[in-house]
């Protein structure tokens, strides 16, 4: 039988070949981008985030007070009393309870703290533990649920009866257990959110993979021989992308959540630091009494979960675009 | 498709039409009264909270009762006679039935007292000798035989009851639900710990009985009990408990009318207070509950026995400001207190004053004073050898916000006079918290005591070496010997020399800051105006209804 | 499909084996004892465990409580509710979180389905905008919130449904806990809905079919609902156990007597009640392993192709 040589070959030279400048031109990353602005929900979601990211970072470090800090207020008598449950006020203006010699843009807490230092610093420290949970979750839920996936058979079965059993135990025992271990505050939380959210995401990107791993492009990869790490990683992840980002747009708001139901039982961020789960927690007790204690943190977290899911959808529909949006 | 959506319309009519039906429990001119906490059960052997105690006293009376003024009356024993020694008490019942029919014999007494010790729960110390001195209580409370315990039916109608020694406070005692009977026979017809898990399990003889009641149920509803032996009394035809854990919701459905008793916290105090109409409603009453700082002196504690110096102690005694802690944050009208026992809290016999009227008694040693606290540092860090110290404090957080937002404060005003001591806050679940406080695992602990009966001795007990479980690892032989004269000792049956003992005690106590008091907590309760006639106590049962009257 | 079945049967009932076991040792390395100690001196606590049994090794402590279980026991409890045998009161609270749950769950499923459907439909145009703000904004308040706000405009501002839970009342006072419980269910059934649907319009098969001439309904019904919805009930069936075993903070607020207000009086109390955590503990898992092979078994049906894989591997 005759096997081909090299020299049997040769590079078409001299044609005119013609070559598609409007899609050559840009990479496959430029052409989500451009989808991607093209979206107004999408910009607008960008726009409230990094909103509220720079103002997390900034609005702290601006303040006149201490995220912590007791403020004393001078009052009608001229003794210095706790800033105690103030409304909203500007310094100098004419206010009922004449203590306006101070500032604070959305009044005081029930402690005397300032609620527009807390409420930035809780949206910082919010958003750092959705962060880093979320990230590492999405190693650990992804790559678990395509090893999963792709495997089958034993290896798929073993894998999925360690996650209905790591799944099923109540998450509030899992964090009892978890809280003898660590000390409370941000890694408590953090650890939690990383034993209790990958599995959503592992389950996402598990049935992504049990659909690809029966289409051609990987069967012709598996033909010409390529290992299982590549057809995992480099064949079938670039395409669960889109999936996996939606269900991370779900797992920020669940963290955030998660985050603040732990603070009401009692497990989540140690006062007197705040999150925005612990300030709504806080404005929660007197939340008819005194409403604008807990609008601010309601409306940072509102906005960011409006922010990250039209994000979400953008970064999709960029990724997977439809002939008709073209 | 179609398919399920009928199977799913199927489901929900199956479900509403098989639980519909019932009567309307809201009733127009019916008392609702919240309560803040679960009743944790009702048996009265194994109920350790305020709110259990509180319906097994509306539902079952004991030998005695306390009037509005909290003095002890009769109510099942017509009358009692003392022995000469006062170490023997004679009660002669009254003709009382059990809601079944049956009389209330004094067997009924002994069957309750001896499970109560044989179960040996959390309050069977109240038999023990620290507190009512029955003869041999501790003995079988260890696992010796109830048959012993000195507690006898003479007959049907006289319940003879022999003590270790004297107790001053004994007949106030007998209205502790601890001390209440159990029909024996209605009891061993019972399935194996299914006693008082619903209105059939439950016996009453009381004022009330239950018509709605289930473990862990946030709706509780009692009725008359019409052959109470004192029925005609009784005034309302039933009334209702609703469990309220947060503070404004409590304040909502009172103002909504859904609620006629609630209690409020700081912050709705202080809505309250501005409001006109909720004013008139707002009463505060004292509740005699001492929330105290606990220092952990054991030198093998993890900080090394910083905390077994005393100038550290006094240090951080002398640093809070207690009168800003009450005012600012607890703020619900309870008192800042600068000795062990609570204010307004057990009067003296004889003159009626209070143990701690005077609050200024200790005032070298507690007090609010910046610059003794930092003269009292100076010297622990000389002493010690040591410039700066972290210090944990650990606190229950999942029983309302008060105790949060006062560890905060302290926290906030020790780091702000004494430079060089930090506060780490670790807050955790009341069991965790327990397990911390009983297993020496703490630095500070910020504790709440409530009374279980109007004597300081119910504080005073804490601190001996082999007091409470929750461990100061302070011991004084002095302090041991005032405690165990006046309990069972030489002390115990002369009323003022014991009295004047007990300050002793307290003074060693405080010389030693072997605990930093901080305030005696109020309740703040909203009362509508047609309810009047609810006696509120500061010891054993808190809030009793029988007397009410609706207008 | 028979043999499938039983084959996921099996190994389910393994799986809670090994959960029993898990979560047996777990608890018994939870802080605090399993009974109020307040007021008890060390002695009296040392007695208390010996007769709990609690001094034993743990595999024998094992041992006696699958005994327990097997003879179709939960026991009694060790600290919560004068330790009355739990089975009749885990009886009661699971049906009353039941109740509330399965409105929730078919509210959340049909409102959620329904927006998802309407927005794909109207891909790209106004209506589909609407539908997705109106999704994004269930996820956006956490739901003991927007209980609070429903209890305080529609119990006390107008009054039309009970302050607290009124078990005499149940549709009246099942409402807003299942109304606010279904929010975060619709937002998330209808955003994958929407996602799915725009997926399977876009495919051929679909474009083959409306050139044969079938629009509107028929053309949902027919070619796209049933791809669509594969993926949507993986959503669904871990929302249902969430819902179904109660919402903690809801019940405590609205004084509902649930699963979720149990778990906490059990954890949170005086003292760590092993048994009832064990009890409810079980209970979750064997409801999430039910739904999940109730889910394979429905795949199996809705998509024949998977059960095909599974058998070959």
């Amino acid at each position: 039988m005759y096997i081909p040589q090299k020299d049997d070959f040769e590079f078409i030279s001299g044609r005119d070949l013609e070559i598609d400048e409007n899609f050559s031109s840009q990479g496959y990353w430029t052409g989500v981008a451009v989808h991607f602005f093209r979206n107004k929900f999408a910009v607008t979601g960008v726009i409230l985030v990094v909103g509220i990211i720079l103002f997390a970072i900034f609005a702290p470090l601006a303040s006149s007070y201490e995220y912590d800090e007791i403020v004393s207020v001078v009052n009608s008598n001229g003794s210095e009393v706790v800033a105690k449950s103030l409304p909203p006020q500007v310094a100098g203006s004419d206010v009922q309870n004449s203590f306006a010699d101070k500032t604070f843009i959305f009044g005081t807490d029930d402690m005397g703290r300032d609620l527009w230092t807390r409420t930035w610093q809780g949206a910082r420290v919010s958003l750092i533990i959705a962060f880093v949970a979320i990230f590492i979750d999405m190693l650990i839920g992804t790559s678990y649920g395509l090893i999963s996936g792709f495997f089958g058979g034993a290896v798929d079965n073993v894998m999925q009866r360690f996650i209905e059993v790591a799944g099923s135990i109540p998450t509030l025992v899992i964090i009892s257990i978890l809280a003898i271990f660590m000390d409370k505050g941000i890694g408590l939380v953090i650890a939690s959110l990383l034993i209790t959210e990958w599995i959503g995401m592992s389950k996402i990107a598990r049935a992504e993979c049990l659909k690809l791993k029966e289409r051609e492009y990987v069967l012709a990869s598996r033909t010409l021989g390529a290992s299982s790490f590549r057809q995992i990683f480099l064949q079938i992840l670039p395409n669960t992308i889109g999936p996996i980002i939606t269900q991370v747009m779900f797992s920020i708001p669940v963290a955030i959540f998660t985050e603040a139901f732990l603070s009401f039982v009692g497990v989540g961020i140690v006062l007197p630091q705040c999150s925005i789960g612990s300030l709504i927690e806080a404005g929660f007790g007197n939340i008819t009494i005194l409403p604008y204690q807990i609008l601010p943190p309601i409306c940072v977290l509102a906005i960011l979960m409006l922010g990250f899911n039209l994000i979400g959808d953008g970064f999709r529909e960029a990724l997977a675009p439809k002939l008709e949006d073209q | 498709m179609k398919k399920f959506f009928m199977a799913a319309l199927l489901l929900v009519t199956m479900i509403f039409t098989g639980c519909g039906g019932g009567n309307d429990s809201a009733g127009g001119n019916k008392l609702s009264v919240m309560l803040s906490s679960n009743v944790v059960s009702l048996d009265s052997a194994q109920c350790t909270d305020l709110a259990s105690f509180e319906v097994i006293a509306d539902c079952i009376d004991g030998l005695m009762q306390l009037d509005s003024n909290g003095k002890p009356i009769p109510a099942l024993a017509e009358s009692f006679d003392v022995s000469e020694d006062g170490k023997t008490y004679t009660f002669h019942l009254r003709d009382a039935k059990w809601a079944n029919g049956d009389p209330v014999t004094a067997e009924d007494f002994v069957f309750a007292w001896r499970r109560h010790c044989q179960k040996a729960e959390e309050y069977a110390y109240v038999f023990g000798n620290t507190v009512g001195c029955v003869k041999n209580a501790d003995a079988v409370i260890k696992g010796g035989d109830p048959k012993t315990l000195g507690v006898t039916a003479k007959d049907a109608k006289t319940l003879v009851v022999e003590l270790d020694a004297p107790v001053p406070f004994f007949p106030a005692l007998m209205a502790f639900p601890t001390f209440y009977p159990i029909n024996e026979k209605f009891f061993s017809s019972l399935a194996d710990g299914s006693y008082g898990t619903s209105p059939e399990t439950f016996l009453s003889n009381g004022a009330f009985a239950l018509t709605n009641y289930l473990p862990g149920t946030a709706n509780i509803q009692l009725k008359k009990n019409d052959s109470y032996w004192n029925a005609a009394a009784v005034s309302i035809d039933g009334f209702q408990y609703q469990v309220v854990t947060s503070s404004d919701n409590a304040l909502t459905s009172f103002k909504n009318g859904t609620l006629n008793v609630v209690n409020i916290g700081g912050n709705q105090v202080a809505h309250a207070k501005q409001d006109g109409e909720l004013s008139k409603n707002l009463q505060t009453f004292s509740s005699g509950m001492l929330t105290y700082l606990s220092f952990n002196q054991d030198p093998k504690n993890h900080h090394a026995g910083a905390l077994a110096n005393v100038n550290l102690r006094l240090a951080i005694s002398n640093a809070i400001d207690r009168e800003s802690l009450v005012n600012n944050y607890v703020a619900n009208g309870s008192t800042a207190t600068y000795t062990a026992v609570p204010v307004k809290f057990a009067p003296n016999a004889k003159d009626g004053k209070f143990f701690a009227e005077d609050q200024k008694k200790y005032s070298d040693v507690v007090s609010f004073d910046v610059d003794k606290a930092r003269k009292f540092l100076e010297s622990a860090k000389t002493e010690l050898g040591k410039t700066t110290f972290e210090l944990s404090l650990i606190y229950a957080n999942d029983s309302g916000d008060t105790s949060v937002k006062v560890v905060q404060a302290i926290k906030s005003q020790v780091e702000e006079n004494l430079p060089g001591v930090t506060i780490n806050l670790q807050p955790m679940p009341k069991a965790e918290y327990l397990s911390n406080v009983t297993s020496n695992n703490f630095d500070l602990a910020l504790v709440d005591w409530a009374p279980d009966y109007d004597d300081p001795m119910t504080f005073l007990t804490l601190w001996t070496t082999e007091g409470c479980a929750i461990a100061e690892h302070w011991s004084n032989a002095d302090y041991d010997k005032i405690i165990a004269d006046c309990t069972t000792g030489s002390l115990a049956g002369d009323y003022d020399a014991r009295w004047k003992a007990l300050y002793d005690a307290e003074k060693i106590l405080l010389d030693n800051a072997v605990i930093a008091p901080l305030y005696t907590d109020a309740n703040a309760v909203l009362i509508s105006s047609n309810v009047t006639g609810i006696d509120f106590h500061v010891a054993g049962i808190s809030r009793v209804f029988k007397n009410v009257k609706l207008k | 499909m028979a043999k499938y079945i039983a084959k996921r049967l099996l190994m389910s009932i393994l799986t809670l084996l090994v959960i029993v076991f898990v979560l047996f040792v777990l608890i018994r390395i939870m802080p605090g004892d399993p009974f109020p100690v307040e007021r008890m001196s060390a002695e009296m606590i040392l007695q208390k465990r010996e007769e709990l049994g609690l001094n034993k090794p743990i595999l024998v402590q094992f041992v006696d409580y699958m005994s327990m279980l097997l003879s179709g026991s939960f026991g009694n409890g060790t600290s919560l509710y004068n330790g009355a045998p739990i089975k009749p009161i885990l009886a009661t609270c699971l049906w009353n979180s039941f109740k509330v749950g399965v409105l929730s769950i078919l509210f959340g499923t049909f409102v959620g389905l329904g927006i998802g459907i309407v927005a794909a439909l109207n891909r790209g145009k106004f209506l589909d905008g609407f539908c997705t703000l109106v999704s994004i904004l269930g996820v956006c308040i956490p739901s003991y919130v927007s209980m609070i706000f429903l209890q305080y405009f529609f119990a006390y501002k107008i009054p039309l449904f009970p302050y607290f839970f009124d078990p005499a009342n149940f549709f009246g006072s099942a409402i807003m806990p299942a109304l606010s419980l279904s929010l975060f269910a619709v937002s998330t059934i209808a955003r994958f809905t929407r996602n799915e649907m725009v997926e399977v319009l876009n495919s051929d098969y679909v474009k083959l079919a409306e050139a044969k001439g079938l629009y509107g309904f028929e053309l949902v019904r027919r070619h796209v609902l049933r791809n669509a919805l594969i993926p949507v009930v993986t959503v669904i069936a871990p929302l249902v156990v969430d819902l179904l075993t109660g919402a903690m903070v809801i019940e405590k607020i609205y004084g509902i007597n649930g699963v979720g207000k149990l778990m906490v009086d059990a954890i949170a109390g005086q003292g760590v009640d092993y048994n009832y955590v064990l009890a409810l503990g079980i209970v979750f898992s064997a409801l999430y392993i039910g739904v999940m092979l109730v889910l394979d078994i429905l795949y199996g049906i809705i998509d024949p192709r998977i059960r095909l894989t599974t058998k070959e591997g």
